[in-house]
């Protein structure tokens, strides 16, 4: 363009310009958020109508202005679709005439500064919206990348506190059995072993009830401490209450585990300052150690805990090793014990007996009840088997009085001309201090008919320690009915022949190992035992009977000694009480 | 298992955010897909709702252009949504340069955002919290380090009200505020409102809000003047925004339209 600037601007072009600026900001109200006042947006919009003004007049016309106008309406945020197509209509419209320009090309120039301004302005707009929206990604990638490292992070905490202790922030049971499942699961070697110590504080209780649970708490806290620090290398878990688990993994056999369990006690053994008390803590562990195959995380844990009951059970304050023989014969006692109940349901358990015969004459004077289980699985089980289980259970008193009753039932049918025989029936401690046991005795008899005369109750010497007490009280009130009593197996419990002056007692039951040392013509100690027991009885007024006599040289001896009565296989095997009375007949 | 109060939210760009929507409202691009189409739903509803936006912001500014002119230093903005333009420390440091501002939102997006405008502003910060528990935001360390809360302090609830329910017990929120700030402090509310809107245009604008999570809870001018509980009104009391104190006679026409009730109130000494 080589045309000369022959456009002028008159005067009286503010009042022009005020016009037009007051045109534009009208036409640019509600296009977008505008962040200023009326004021300053007229400022601005009418410093920018000189610039486009003067850009139009300029020699030589220079396009760049009107860009420099486009970029500054959007710097300004007057930054919308509509703003620039209300600026373009304003200065198409009124520019020209507001602001009374004449230029010979103005129409011409109008039109490429307009396309100045919008080249400007959409460049500026298109650069400012790239930048929001990469402003706004970056804040959303921040904020996601934040808030997954939160939740990474409060994963972690989550995954710590469901595998942790709160109290002493050692792994807990789920970490636990899941390292020892894994440990069993992936053995490095066919040949590896594995072992665990279980380990509960002796009379842990006592801490809580003499200091408080506090302290409890603190003496917890102590012992995870040291066993931490004792046993760094093994995984030390807390299975809840004061039980602690450590597992050793690849162990070169059962000594590796035995000097863990070793460190673990020493360590837990030092004192402990406990609300300011010295408190020595003692504990029991319990070891397993075998191979990886063929075991599972069932079979050690429960290996363990039970090695760890017998450590408790030897006192404490020491570890044992597994012992699978022992763990079975305890498993089979427990399985016996378990199933009497049902047993006494189902009738499985009947008596034998056996005959007490005279000594002087041979004729049969009672016989003794003795109970047999037919077990279902097991066979026939003599009394031995299951009597001490029953009587560690308590189940004994149930199944002595099943006893009781049921030999009474039997002798009270038997009649025999010329004597019938007495039952002796056999009757547990625990049965002795029943408070109801005269009351269910009277009952018995009252209802099988069997003549109080014709029961014999054996207790045993411990059964009647002291004379005083309830239970002598109640066999002496037994005794006047008429039942008879026995003391059974005489000579191996405390023997205390002054209290049986005051008993209500019928008989001595000696017992049997006394008479297996009565041999033919050679008087023996035991023979002489069992000869001042004889005088000593009968000079308090006794029979005595003597048990396990097994041959004829026995019987002899006895008879010669002036004991009354004898038991045994001499006189005898335990039978069916109808053969002993068929024989009788 | 219930997840403990520790734990993150979900991450959740997938969903409108009524901050972003507002963006664009105002004519900003810090905004999605998601929130466009939903902003686009609301201005099928309800046509000016753009302007609406737009009254509301001119009347955060207009608010706080007054009290940094009252000589208010500190600022508890509340709501504060995207930084886009005209934000309330842009305003008041332009007047006092040593203001100070806390914002506060619940958005994450929002947050992270004005994180970065903010990260070399040492008189402005943000925190994400959440108004309706204003105990936590009131001890929060970063506003105790930069707010003292014995000096007039002006809180702005601008445009958020609308999101809490009276369920939630927004002038218990309130009072809980009131008892932290001391006399001669200012409470700045808007909120939108349906008065003399057709039910047509408030359902449909519910039902776009319902989708962003953060539905919609109008209020009139008694129930928004209610909650200046405490605080004595400026001139000319709950209005219309564009009636607010306007620059000039002629931006307050058909004010009503603004569906934005405001204004002002100060604890008195
Ligand atoms: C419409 S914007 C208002 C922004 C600014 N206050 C204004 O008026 O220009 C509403 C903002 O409040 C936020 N918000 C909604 N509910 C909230 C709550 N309960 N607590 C805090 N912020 C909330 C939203 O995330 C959004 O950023």
């Amino acid at each position: 363009m080589t045309s000369p600037a022959t456009a002028t601007q008159p005067s009286g072009a503010n009042s022009g310009i005020a016009a037009f600026t007051q045109e534009w900001a009208n036409a640019l109200t509600g296009t977008s958020y505008l962040p200023m006042t009326q004021a300053q947006l007229k400022q601005l919009l009418n410093r920018l109508a000189r610039q486009l003004a003067g850009a139009l007049l300029a020699e030589p016309f220079d396009l760049r202005a009107g860009q420099r106008v486009g970029t500054e309406l959007v710097a300004a945020h007057i930054a919308s679709a509509e703003a620039l197509g209300r600026t373009v209509e304003v200065v198409q419209l009124r520019l020209v005439r507001d602001l009374g320009l004449v230029a010979e090309d103005v129409a011409d120039r109008l039109a490429r500064l307009l396309a100045a301004v919008t080249t400007g302005y959409t460049r500026a707009l298109r650069d400012r919206t790239l930048d929001e929206q990469e402003s706004i990604r970056r804040a959303a990638m921040a904020q996601r990348s934040k808030a997954e490292e939160a939740l990474r992070a409060s994963e972690a905490r989550f995954r710590h506190q469901a595998t942790h202790d709160a109290l002493t922030d050692l792994p807990n049971r789920n970490l636990f059995t899941e390292r020892l499942t894994t440990a069993l699961a992936a053995p490095r070697r066919d040949t590896d072993r594995v072992g665990l110590c279980f380990l509960d504080l002796d009379q842990f209780k006592r801490v809580n009830d003499q200091h408080g649970h506090q302290a409890g708490d603190r003496v917890l806290t102590e012992v995870a401490n040291r066993l931490r620090q004792a046993l760094t290398g093994h995984l030390v878990a807390r299975l809840g209450g004061d039980a602690f688990v450590i597992l050793i993994e690849r162990t070169g056999g059962t000594r590796d585990v035995i000097a863990v369990a070793e460190a673990a006690l020493a360590a837990v053994h030092e004192p402990a300052a406990v609300a300011g008390h010295e408190v020595t803590v003692r504990t029991s562990i319990g070891i397993v150690e075998r191979q990886v195959a063929g075991t599972s995380a069932n079979e050690l844990m429960r290996a363990a805990d039970c090695t760890l009951h017998w450590a408790k059970a030897a006192g404490g304050g020491r570890w044992m090793l597994y012992d699978a023989e022992r763990d079975r014969r305890e498993l089979t006692r427990q399985a016996l014990t378990a199933a009497i109940p049902a047993g006494l349901d189902r009738g499985e358990f009947y008596l034998d007996y056996q005959p007490l015969a005279s000594l002087s004459d041979g004729r049969l004077l009672g016989v003794e009840a003795l109970v047999r289980w037919r077990h279902p699985e097991l066979g026939v089980l003599r009394p031995d088997r299951f009597i001490g289980l029953a009587e560690e259970t308590g189940l004994i008193v149930p199944l002595g009085g099943w006893v009781l009753a049921e030999a009474c039932r039997a002798a009270g049918s038997w009649s025999v001309t010329g004597g019938t025989p007495f039952v002796s029936v056999n009757l547990a401690v625990r049965q002795v201090h029943r408070p109801d046991l005269v009351q269910d005795v009277r009952n018995i008899l009252e209802r099988t008919g069997l003549p109080p005369e014709r029961l014999q109750l054996e207790i045993t010497e411990s059964a009647m320690m002291n004379p005083a007490d309830e239970p002598v009280r109640a066999l002496r009130r037994l005794a006047d009915l008429g039942v008879r009593i026995a003391i059974d197996d005489f000579g191996t419990g405390y023997s205390n022949l002054a209290y049986l002056r005051d008993l209500p007692v019928t008989e001595l039951k000696v017992a049997g190992e006394f008479v297996a040392g009565l041999r033919a013509q050679e008087p023996q100690a035991d023979e002489r035992i069992v000869a001042s027991l004889v005088s000593l009885a009968h000079a308090l007024d006794l029979t005595v009977t003597a048990e396990g006599v097994e041959t004829a040289g026995q019987a002899e001896r006895l008879r010669a000694i002036g004991c009354d009565a004898g038991q045994g296989w001499h006189f005898g095997r335990p039978e069916p009480a109808d053969r002993i009375l068929a024989r009788l007949s | 298992m219930r997840r403990p109060d520790w734990a993150p939210d979900e991450i959740d760009i997938e969903r409108p955010s009524v901050a972003r929507m507002y963006d664009y409202y105002l004519g900003g691009s810090h905004n999605f897909a998601v929130d466009r189409a939903a902003a686009q739903a609301m201005v099928a509803a309800v046509p000016e709702a753009p302007l609406m936006a737009q009254a509301n912001r001119a009347f955060l500014r207009r608010a706080v252009h007054f009290l940094a002119d009252a000589g208010v230093r500190q600022f508890l903005d509340i709501g504060s949504g995207i930084p886009t333009v005209g934000n309330v420390h842009e305003i008041v440091q332009q007047v006092a340069p040593d203001s100070r501002v806390v914002y506060v939102d619940t958005d994450p997006v929002a947050v992270a955002h004005s994180q970065e405008i903010l990260a070399d502003n040492d008189q402005a910060t943000v925190i994400q919290e959440d108004l309706r528990h204003p105990d936590r935001i009131l001890r929060h360390p970063e506003l105790r380090r930069l707010l003292n809360l014995n000096e007039p302090t002006a809180v702005l609830i601008v445009a958020v009200l609308h999101f809490v329910p009276d369920d939630d017990r927004p002038a218990e929120l309130l009072r809980t505020l009131y008892d932290a700030l001391t006399p001669g402090s200012w409470l700045v509310l808007s909120q939108a409102s349906d008065e003399g809107r057709a039910e047509t245009e408030r359902s449909d604008a519910e039902m776009v809000y319902q989708r962003t999570g953060s539905p919609l809870w109008f209020r009139n001018r008694s129930e928004l003047t209610t909650l200046f509980d405490g605080f004595e009104l400026v001139e000319p009391g709950v209005v219309w925004v564009p009636q607010w104190r306007p620059e000039t006679p002629e931006s307050s026409v058909n004010a009503e339209t603004s569906g934005f009730l405001g204004g002002v109130g100060r604890i008195g000494d």
